[in-house]
């Protein structure tokens, strides 16, 4: 069991343990786990898709050895999914069987007001914790030790779900109607968030939260992401790899590369035995870090002028 | 220190950065948790919290150089102006040496910290310092003379920014009025005194007098320094977007035919805002007309508490259906400004119209959706105006080719929105085909970027067009774009 607080005393630390974790982060996001932390505030990240957003959060977890509890949004996810739902069929099935034994329960009580008092000592029993669905954000409010919370592709949701979440990320608690208040346990989780900017997030959740921008890395720290991922690619050919995915990202292209899908290729060209970098070999491959015909198309005839300036040095 | 992180704060929100109260208690609890201590690792932090998007944070990065740059120059400034007569006399080396060396010394210690870290550096301007060495020096009269002499710092400042309130230095707008207000501030502080001394002085024959008046002279601008930071400041805390906002103010009303070039981006900022403000107010509006498949789940819980009879039902939300627009573009000379900002307004609302197809022509007409789906917005525009703009406006070629690409996907829930003069250079005017896609759609939108007392002077045709429209507009400036736009929004939806 690691001790979370030591791990997470300095940006330094956070940045060492990243990369034992073989996340290899910069400052920036470093500090952001960092505030994350010790201020107790939910993280909002950022960023074109594939630069590791979802990973962040996944390592994290793996590093502070908390359970990871992840909500997929999507649109017309609501809180029956999100947050709570009581057992409707362990409800219905306990009504039925209750209606058969209900003079017991009554004990013979004659008249409606004595019946109704006699019932009211059991109290709100169907709509208790025993018939509670926790779901992915109550479950993680209740996660005794602390968790990591992950609400991946939070602006796939509807603006009426982020509204449910404000409740969540200012107080970390929840209202269920008819139990009343959940508060998180001691340990509040870690939160994060991530975003592919599809539309706007509403500024009022957007206050509740740290806000990180992840952009795609420089090739220094690109090389080292590989080298963590994708040990075993020589030194010679991940330089090349990875200024060559720098190059292309320049161009205009539908959608440009990010580290996954570098990270990919550096695993398709290990696969291949290839030790450097030439246009068949790049041709070849190219669909593993292209995803679209048309850029594809557009990009062959440039394959030479990008391989060689990617081997010039 | 708090003082600090709020002037900043202050500067942010002049840069059009949007911090919140609750972000700024944020920023004071993150501050507290990491300290002033390592600038870089500062900036990480109030990057974190403070700028909210990826234009935020870019602004952030050179506002934050800025201003705490300028800290740093004050902090610099502040140790000379301590190690005041040391510095200058060492480097002048004039024989002056009046040298009061043990001040020096410590002073430049000081000032040596304040500069590494502006913590520090405000405590050594409150420290009482400079006693004046052996005596042979006069006493200075004057108010301001007096504390210059004094070298009281914090009353100094204190003066400063009495003077400043008393000259209304936050009203400062342009960059050119630094000079002015500096000058200002200098007078309300008492510079007409302190000028007239150090005039009286220079003349004195006893040389202590003398010596006095130098050294106040050389005081006296260091003060003028001090000032000037200090308007510097004030004016990037309050000039930068009260300018900013009445360029905006213009903007809005302006002719779009008349917008220079270099105001465009400008004015894109203002359209993505004018944009987003219909988008909340848009996106809001949905609600009302959800309906859709039942949602069982939910019907049967809420139901139990009537025995299972179902009666009140709960539905699943569905989207509703989402215009689909159709804007169909002049982009010929005359009209391609109006073209630009139009487009530039409906892909802006992608989130709440995002099914708005766009066609260009002045002779042909072709459609470029697709252009704008895989370019930049600025580039996209750039890219139809190059392609599209040349040749002389016929609109009736330009309708026929619309029949033919995608007259059959007009259906009753299309809005077709042209922009154009319908300035035909007498063209065969094709009206038919414009009554036919009037047939089809659920309303076509007319704007015209001329006045309406010239719609049918010269070539115009739209009297006869207007005929097949549910609606005709004048529109040529952002306003009346965001209230087209906003209709449309709510006759839509």
């Amino acid at each position: 069991m690691p001790d979370i607080a030591e791990i997470a005393a300095s940006v330094d630390s956070l940045k060492r343990n990243f990369e034992t974790h073989r996340y290899i982060c910069s400052n920036q996001i470093a500090t952001a786990v960092y505030l994350a932390f010790h201020l107790r505030k939910p993280v909002l990240i950022e960023g074109p898709p594939g630069v590791g957003k979802t990973e962040l959060a996944k390592t994290t977890a793996e590093m502070f050895d908390l359970p990871l509890i992840r909500l997929q949004c999507y649109e017309g996810l609501d809180e029956a999914k999100a947050l709570y739902e009581w057992k409707y069929g362990k409800q219905l099935l306990y009504t039925q069987v209750l209606k058969e034994t209900l003079d017991e329960v009554l004990q013979g009580a004659k008249g409606f007001r004595e019946s109704v008092s006699r019932l009211h000592e059991f109290g709100d029993i169907f709509f208790s914790e025993e018939f509670l669905e926790p779901r992915p954000l109550l479950k993680a409010l209740r996660e005794e030790g602390g968790c990591v919370l992950l609400l991946d592709e939070v602006d796939k949701s509807d603006h009426e779900f982020e509204s449910l979440l404000l409740e969540i990320l200012s107080d970390f608690q929840v209202s269920i109607p008819e139990i009343g208040t959940v508060k998180a346990t001691r340990e509040p989780p870690l939160v994060f968030l991530t975003s592919n900017n599809t539309r706007e997030i509403s500024d009022a959740l957007k206050r509740r939260c740290l806000h990180l921008y992840i952009p795609f890395p420089d090739i220094d720290l690109e090389q080292r992401i590989i080298h963590a991922r994708v040990p075993e690619i020589p030194p010679e050919l991940r330089k090349q790899l990875v200024t060559f995915i720098h190059e292309l990202r320049e161009l205009d292209l539908k959608k440009v590369p990010a580290i996954s899908e570098t990270i990919d290729w550096a695993r398709t060209l290990l696969l291949l035995h290839a030790d450097r970098l030439d246009p068949e070999l790049v041709r070849d491959t190219l669909n593993v870090i292209l995803k679209f015909q048309e850029d594809i198309v557009n990009v062959d005839s440039e394959i030479t002028t990008l391989t060689s300036k990617a081997t010039k040095n | 220190m708090d003082r600090v992180l709020s002037n900043f704060i202050r500067a942010l929100r002049n840069a059009e950065v949007r911090v919140s109260t609750a972000e700024t208690l944020d920023a004071f609890n993150a501050v507290e948790l990491v300290g002033y201590r390592d600038r870089a690792f500062l900036k990480d932090v109030l990057s974190l919290v403070l700028p909210k998007t990826a234009d935020e944070k870019d602004t952030y990065a050179d506002c934050f150089d800025n201003f705490f740059a300028f800290q740093e120059l004050r902090g610099a400034e502040g140790k000379r102006g301590d190690a005041e007569s040391g510095d200058d006399e060492g480097e002048a080396g004039d024989g002056e040496g009046e040298g009061n060396e043990a001040s020096e010394a410590t002073e430049g210690r000081g000032g040596g910290k304040g500069k590494g870290k502006s913590k520090s550096k405000r405590k050594a301007a409150e420290e009482p310092e400079e006693d004046l060495g052996p005596g042979d020096m006069a006493e200075a009269t004057s108010a301001l003379g007096k504390l210059l002499m004094a070298g009281a710092k914090s009353e100094l400042a204190m003066e400063m920014s009495k003077a400043g309130t008393a000259v209304n230095v936050q009203e400062i707008q342009v960059f050119t009025q630094k000079g002015l207000y500096t000058r200002r501030v200098m007078e309300a502080m008492g510079l007409a005194d302190l000028q007239q001394e150090i005039n009286g002085l220079r003349q004195h024959r006893d040389v202590p007098h003398r010596r006095l008046g130098q050294e106040l002279t050389r005081r006296r601008e260091w003060l003028r320094e001090q000032v000037r930071d200090y308007v510097e400041q004030q004016f990037l805390l309050h000039a930068d977007a009260t300018g900013r906002r009445l360029r905006e103010e213009l903007l809005r009303k302006v002719k779009l035919s008349n917008i220079e070039h270099r105001n465009f981006r400008l004015i894109q900022e203002v359209v993505f805002r004018m944009a987003k403000k219909l988008v909340a107010l848009h996106s809001r509006r949905k609600k009302v007309f959800k309906r859709g498949a039942l949602n069982v789940q939910r019907t049967l819980r809420h139901n139990m508490a009537y025995d299972g009879s179902i009666f009140d039902l709960h539905w699943k939300s569905v989207k509703i259906d989402r215009p689909k627009v159709f804007a169909i573009c002049d982009v010929s000379g005359s009209v391609a400004n109006y073209a630009r900002f139009m487009l530039m307004f409906l892909y802006s609302l992608e989130e709440v119209m995002p099914k708005v197809r766009s066609f260009a022509f002045s002779s042909d007409l072709a459609e470029v959706t697709e252009l704008f789906e895989r370019n930049k917005l600025e580039d996209a525009i750039a890219k139809v105006l190059r392609d599209y703009s040349g040749g002389s406006t016929d609109y009736g070629q330009a309708f026929v080719d619309f029949k033919k690409t995608c007259l059959d996907e007009v259906d009753n829930r299309t809005t077709i929105i042209i922009l154009g003069d319908a300035r035909n250079n007498y063209g065969e005017p094709r009206t038919e085909i414009l009554k036919e896609m009037y047939d089809r759609c659920k309303r076509l939108i007319w704007l015209n970027p001329e006045s309406r007392s010239t719609w049918n002077v010269g070539d115009a045709e739209m009297r006869r067009y207007s005929a097949y429209c549910h609606q005709t507009e004048e529109c040529n400036s952002l306003m009346h774009l965001e209230r087209i736009v906003g209709n449309l929004l709510r006759t839509v939806t």
